[in-house]
């Protein structure tokens, strides 16, 4: 009897063995939704000038400052957010004296706990160090609770705002100025008039990357369908490093019609681009130039612009302003009008003429011609 | 192949003894499998949400279950030998780093075998604290969970950040090439396309199983009959359970039970890595990631104990979790309503069930229940995604309450066993 079973095991196994065809050979279809080409929105107005007019480069002495950078989780090396952090210091080690033995770094672990980054502030504050500059708005309820105990410290929070604690200047981006111009890249790029966003985790920031997504897309295209997902939750915070996940919900955009696909899902994001590489549709990518990202090389030719926001640039120009000690003309959003936030054309696929395109809108919305909301509609 | 089956005595655990026909294991898998299509047809034609059956779904429904898959029968493979794996999360950790590490320099067979060893090395690990020293066991498995993460950070700064400049990351790993069964998989898909009632959904629902499947997908669904085969009708697996069971009886017996429960806890760590490498190897996964498992390791314990500590049970499972997780990612909250309605139909028969076995107070508390369900289905438009990412675990608190009577875990599990020490 058992040997009937192993033989009907085995005979099945190699019949379906020999079904088996490899997959790789076959092009695969984007999606079975139909569609066509958007019916575009008038052109905006050719910009009249380069709108982020080159800053004469101010002189400060920053030698005295030492200089204290709390990462996000990964640290330098993570060729994203913390990377740009680092780099907005090491500009100003270049440029304004700062003494490279008085920067002082450290790193944050996944999921560790409160106290953790509370203790790593402190650790700091009490060295002397002065400003601090903490990356990521994982720091806000730490800031809270140090800052008040060092009223003579200057701190500094990227993407986020502490409510009660004068002495962190929060250092917060116009996403959804930034993004708007994807939406508009998107719309200009889909061949179906139908976009996807892909969110890691529901929170109010990355819903600033949506809400912007949104409006530019429709500004441009009135009639086009915008879907969207996102991985977790918020609380969650898994969806950013989940690319799993961001593959099956970019697979899921795509089978739902959509060809043009922005990210803000952080590590998640990836799994964007080999979906979309697969089924042979665009990407955005977010935060950084993705397109001159070594880990996601083999996606490299799906990645048509990347979404930048600049924190170099806000850490540098937060340390000049400590330098000069004179926080008061720090922008209050990095934004177009500052160069805080921007897209980028590696890779070769903004031509010249949606480039006036984006200029136009970009001075539209510089001008306040164009409002971007932060939040989303729908 | 019925009297194969209907010898096994541990078998009818679950199984209240008093029923006189038995219906064989393997077949009363065939119905819930072909009853859970009808339902997800049938309900994807009532809604007329097609996403439920799309082959799509199920083939992201597959990739999403695998590592959990895996996983769980890692925990499949210690429990039954009595030792408790809340460590198979750290072990999966191990594996997709063994995974990237082997697989980007060798290829992604080289991966499989690394990360079999790497989750393997973790169950040697957790076998030599808890079997050999006594440890309690969920106190070395959480070790284990920390050892995991602590050691592949410390590893990939020192390995991959000189190569991908970032110390959380691998470098690309080459795929696996996916197979589909040609030509099955076309002359499925045109049935899809024919949009026929029940014809196209069933076509769907098999399209997505046999279209794009890795080595490595196809390696874990056969792994659960290997599995079974092993634990239930070998030798080695019969003396395996047996420590489970009742170590001293075993002992007893002259059945080394400290060799048996080393072996099963190693081939436990070296299914949790391979389920590590399920979530580098599978497509659209670009390579190791710090925190990618994302706690499947425990998602796999709970579709463990949700399988009643066997093998097709936590393969149904797995792919409940799977599929809930694929739905909701894909298409969101609107389809995950859809997937009550079919819950609904599937309570209905339970309770027509019921009836038909006299069973009335039981149908009755199912209707009570079905009713409150469908209230909630035409009440709610669009499920929360903050409540539809749950629901897996959900589904599993409430098999846990309203089964744990069934539920029968090893009997020694989690106990610690010392030879000669028997009463």
């Amino acid at each position: 009897m058992r040997g009937t079973v192993l033989a009907a095991v085995a005979v099945t196994t190699a019949l379906t063995l020999a079904g088996c065809a490899k997959d790789s050979g076959a092009p695969s279809g984007g999606g079975n939704a139909s569609g066509s080409e958007c019916k575009l929105a008038p052109k905006p107005p050719a910009a009249v000038a380069s709108t982020t007019a080159a800053k004469t480069p101010e002189k400060a002495d920053g030698s005295a400052l030492k200089v204290g950078l709390a990462f996000d989780i990964g640290g330098r090396g993570d060729a994203s957010f913390n990377d740009s952090a680092a780099a907005g210091v090491d500009k100003a080690v270049a440029e304004l004296g700062v003494k490279k033995e008085n920067v002082k770094e450290l790193s944050a672990g996944p999921n560790e706990a409160e106290s953790a980054k509370q203790t790593r502030i402190r650790q700091l504050a009490s060295d002397g160090v002065n400003p601090i500059i903490a990356v990521g708005f994982a720091y806000a309820d730490a800031l809270k609770a140090v800052a008040p105990s060092f009223p003579n410290t200057k701190f500094a929070i990227v993407d986020a705002t502490v409510e009660g604690a004068t002495n962190v200047t929060p250092l917060v981006f116009a996403e959804e100025q930034g993004s708007f111009l994807t939406g508009v890249i998107a719309a200009y790029k889909s061949k179906k008039c139908n976009v996807g966003f892909v969110g890691g985790v529901e929170t109010p920031l990355i819903q600033k990357f949506e809400a912007g997504y949104y409006q530019g897309a429709k500004a441009a295209a009135p009639d086009i369908k915008i879907a969207k997902k996102y991985l977790t939750p918020a609380g969650d915070f898994t969806g950013f490093q989940d690319p799993a996940k961001g593959n099956a919900a970019a697979q899921g955009l795509v089978s739902g019609g959509s060809d043009v696909l922005y990210h803000a899902a952080g590590a998640s994001g990836k799994g964007v681009f080999t979906a979309a590489k697969t089924a042979g549709v665009s990407a955005i990518g977010v935060d950084s130039d993705q397109y001159n990202q070594k880990t996601v090389e083999q996606e490299r030719d799906v990645i048509i612009s990347s979404m930048l926001k600049r924190v170099d640039v806000a850490v540098f120009d937060y340390l000049l302003a400590v330098a000069k000690n004179d926080l008061t003309k720090l922008p209050k959003v990095f934004d177009f009008s500052v160069g805080g936030v921007g897209y980028s054309t590696s890779g070769g696929k903004i031509d010249a003429d949606l480039q006036a395109v984006l200029e136009g809108y970009k001075a539209q919305i510089v001008s306040g011609q164009i409002k971007v909301s932060d939040k989303p509609t729908s | 192949m019925t009297t194969l089956i209907s010898k096994d005595p541990v078998d009818g655990g679950a199984v209240p003894a008093s029923r006189k026909r038995k219906v064989p294991g393997w077949s009363k898998g065939a119905i819930w499998l072909a009853a859970v299509i009808a339902a997800l047809s049938a309900a994807s034609y009532l809604t007329g949400v097609a996403q439920l059956t799309a082959s799509g779904t199920l083939q992201t429904a597959l990739v999403l279950a695998i590592p959990i898959l895996l996983a769980a029968l890692g925990g499949l493979w210690a429990e039954r030998a009595g030792v408790i794996n809340i460590g198979l999360e750290g072990m999966m950790i191990m594996g997709t780093w063994g995974a990237a590490w082997a697989g980007y320099q060798w290829g992604p067979w080289a991966a499989l075998i690394a990360a079999a060893v790497f989750g393997a090395l973790g169950g040697l690990v957790h076998a030599i604290a808890t079997i050999t020293f006594g440890v309690n066991h969920i106190v070395s498995g959480v070790a284990i969970n920390l050892l995991g993460a602590g050691l592949t950070k410390y590893l990939s700064t020192l390995l991959f950040q000189p190569v991908s400049n970032n110390p959380r990351e691998s470098p690309a790993v080459p795929k696996f090439d996916t197979y589909s069964a040609q030509p099955l998989s076309d002359w499925l898909a045109d049935l899809e396309n024919m949009q026929r009632v029940g014809v196209s959904d069933v076509a769907g629902v098999l399209r997505g199983l046999v279209t794009g499947v890795s080595p490595l997908t196809m390696l874990a669904l056969l792994l659960v009959p290997v599995s079974y085969l092993v634990l239930w009708r070998s030798r080695f697996g019969l003396r395996l359970r047996s420590c489970g069971e009742n170590p001293v009886a075993a002992e007893s017996l002259g059945v080394n039970v400290y060799l048996h429960k080393y072996a099963a806890v190693v081939i436990s760590g070296a299914l949790a890595g391979l389920g590590g490498a399920a979530l580098v190897l599978n497509p659209g996964q670009p390579g190791y990631l710090e925190g990618q498992t994302g706690g499947r390791g425990y998602i796999g314990l709970a579709a463990m104990i949700f399988g009643n500590w066997r093998p097709t049970g936590l393969l149904g499972g797995s792919a409940l979790f799977g599929y809930v997780d694929g739905l909701q990612l894909r298409s969101g909250g609107a389809t995950v309503m859809a997937l009550f309605y079919a819950a609904v139909l599937v309570l209905i028969a339970i309770a027509v069930w019921l009836v038909a076995r006299r069973k009335v107070v039981a149908a009755g508390v199912t209707l009570v229940g079905t009713a409150a369900l469908y209230l909630f289905y035409i009440s709610v438009d669009e499920m929360p995604s903050q409540l539809s990412t749950y629901l897996p675990h959900m589904v599993t608190l409430i098999v846990l309450a309203v089964a744990a009577q069934r539920l029968r875990p090893p009997a020694a599990n989690g106990d610690e066993y010392r030879r000669g020490r028997g009463h």
